[in-house]
């Protein structure tokens, strides 16, 4: 018995910590009518100095296209393990995107930003479509984007 | 002293302006033969050609390989020379097929096909990068 409770106590001291410090965060990119073929996005932190720090979420299946993302591209080097499991398909013209996903509590409000880097097949690239820093304050605020996007938000 | 920085200057930006370009295919445009000619080379060696058209620098061709199996192909434009095949009718390319179903950037799920959507969030591996915990929840609206 003594076993038992032994190990249950050791297994929530493990997953407690693991669950309070996990935050549900909902990204929203809603995308202007830019008349072209469906746009790559890539979705990442970056510290506040503009460091890439990790991936959110990539748009767009095909990894050839991926270096048009510029800043991305740059921090993450295209390497696979950057992205594996992170990707899904491209977004068409005045669609709207929303991705949830669980995050570490301690990148937020700790001067961690939000950027999302946009690209179309035969139209300007856009590096840091979006910048905007990941604050409890700055959540449920859209915020307008520089090309592609017309409007980014995240919610906790 | 000036003219000589700008000249050196303007050298170094020649030079290095091939190296900078980013585009798998580096013929230049001079030497690039029409797209007829690919066209008529392929088909001639029993490819059925859907569209040619341009991408980073090369000849980016979609249709049906001598083989049977669809394929999209990159060749040099000058030397018409193969530069890259893609099969697009493996299991693996699934992912890829979406894209091509609903033309070249569509997106499948837009349709409605919600299990469709379900299985591939499903089959999806679970993310690694240290930033994200567990698998992402994707709509578009």
């Amino acid at each position: 018995m003594k076993k038992i409770l032994l190990a249950l106590g050791l297994a929530l001291s493990v997953a407690l910590p693991a669950l309070a410090q996990a935050r549900e965060v909902t990204f929203t990119t809603e995308l202007t009518d830019y008349r072209g073929d469906g746009a790559y996005l890539a979705l990442y932190l970056t510290d506040a100095s503009g460091a890439y720090q990790g991936t959110l979420w990539v748009a767009g299946r095909k990894s050839k296209y991926y270096k048009h993302l510029r800043g991305w591209a740059r921090g993450s080097r295209l390497d696979p393990a950057e992205y594996d499991g992170l990707t899904g398909a491209s977004i068409t013209s005045g669609r709207t995107l929303k991705i949830t996903l669980d995050l570490d509590d301690a990148l937020i409000d700790s001067g961690y930003e939000v950027r999302v880097d946009t690209a179309v097949e035969d139209m300007r690239d856009n590096r840091a479509d979006v910048a905007v820093p990941l604050t409890t304050g700055g959540a449920g605020t859209p915020v307008p984007g520089r090309g592609y996007v017309r409007s980014f938000r995240y919610d906790f | 002293m000036k003219t000589r920085s700008v000249i050196v200057s303007l050298a170094v930006l020649c030079l290095s302006a091939p190296v900078l370009a980013d585009d798998d295919c580096d013929d230049p445009v001079t030497d690039w033969q029409p797209r007829e000619h690919l066209r008529q080379k392929l088909e001639a060696e029993g490819w059925t050609i859907y569209r040619i058209k341009v991408d980073d620098g090369c000849y980016e061709v979609k249709g049906l390989a001598p083989e049977g199996f669809g394929a999209e192909a990159s060749f040099a434009p000058a030397t018409l020379e193969l530069m890259e095949l893609e099969r697009e009718d493996d299991d693996e390319d699934e992912e890829d097929d979406e894209d091509e179903d609903n033309g070249e950037y569509g997106y499948r799920d837009n349709r409605g096909d919600g299990q469709a959507r379900d299985k591939a969030q499903t089959n999806r591996p679970v993310p690694h990068n240290g930033i994200v915990k567990g698998r992402p929840t994707v709509t578009v609206e």
